[in-house]
């Protein structure tokens, strides 16, 4: 029996939302990244979650695999740019700001909740030890 | 007889309640952890156990409360909806039922503290 109850399943829910906004912020950093190592514009990445099991009916949260989103991009007509192609066309990343944000917000009203929660099993804690007083 | 001291229905009630409230707290808390997951089922307490625990405290059968006998299911409340991969967890809900648990679980607690003061003054003759 853990003094702090529920604390484990929280804190595994805390990290993956904080691993899940470090890739829409580096998404959104690399939004006009039109070549990345490798030559190629740069390609939106997401997280899936999945639960883990932490005892009887605990079950806390992880992310399985950071993957990358094939979907192409759009590709705008820049002659000028250094990247262009033949025709003057370039090869722009598929992020699309509208979504990268929508989603952060939800990573972090996630977070949010989580740390209430931590907060709560912390207060049942401590009023577990005034037990008695 | 020192045994006898701590069978009063309620101090045994109080103590049974407290070890519910605090693994549904555990459950709950697994819940809101999971409100992305795809797929994922919330769990609550299930309806049999929480039926046995309120016949057993009508009757005053507590001293035989065993809190292994405790057991979840998958929620199968249909007010609790699920979005398109079958995740029915709703972060505000959980998080209501959170606050509701822990404030009983307080209360709880403070009901114990109060049965165990009555015991100490009823030993010393003083209260406090």
């Amino acid at each position: 029996m853990d003094i702090i109850p529920g604390l484990s399943q929280t804190a595994s829910a805390l990290d993956a939302n904080k691993q899940r906004l470090e890739i829409i912020a580096q998404n959104i950093a690399n939004a006009q990244t039109t070549q990345g190592l490798d030559g190629e514009p740069y390609q939106r990445r997401g997280v899936s979650f999945v639960s883990v099991l932490q005892g009887a009916n605990q079950k806390g949260v992880a992310v399985q695999e950071v993957f990358t989103d094939e979907t192409p991009g759009p590709s705008v007509y820049n002659p000028s740019h250094p990247h262009a192609d033949g025709e003057g066309m370039v090869r722009m990343p598929n992020v699309q700001m509208a979504v990268e944000m929508v989603d952060m917000i939800s990573a972090s009203r996630a977070y949010q909740a989580n740390l209430s929660a931590s907060k709560i099993s912390r207060q049942m804690a401590e009023s577990a030890l005034r037990i008695g007083q | 007889m020192l045994d006898n001291m701590f069978q009063s229905a309620s101090y045994q009630a109080s103590k049974a309640f407290l070890d519910v409230a605090a693994e549904r707290h555990k459950v709950l808390a697994s819940n809101l952890a999971n409100a992305e997951t795809p797929g994922y089922r919330r769990v609550e307490l299930s309806p049999s156990f929480d039926n046995t625990l309120k016949a057993s405290v009508a009757n005053g059968s507590l001293q035989s409360f065993d809190p292994s006998e405790m057991s979840f299911v998958e929620d199968q409340n249909p007010a609790f909806r699920s979005d398109p991969t079958g995740n029915n967890v709703s972060e505000d809900q959980e998080l209501m039922l959170l606050n509701e648990n822990a404030l009983r679980y307080e209360a709880l607690g403070q009901f114990a503290s109060g049965s165990l003061r009555q015991l100490k003054t009823a030993i010393t003759g003083r209260s406090s």
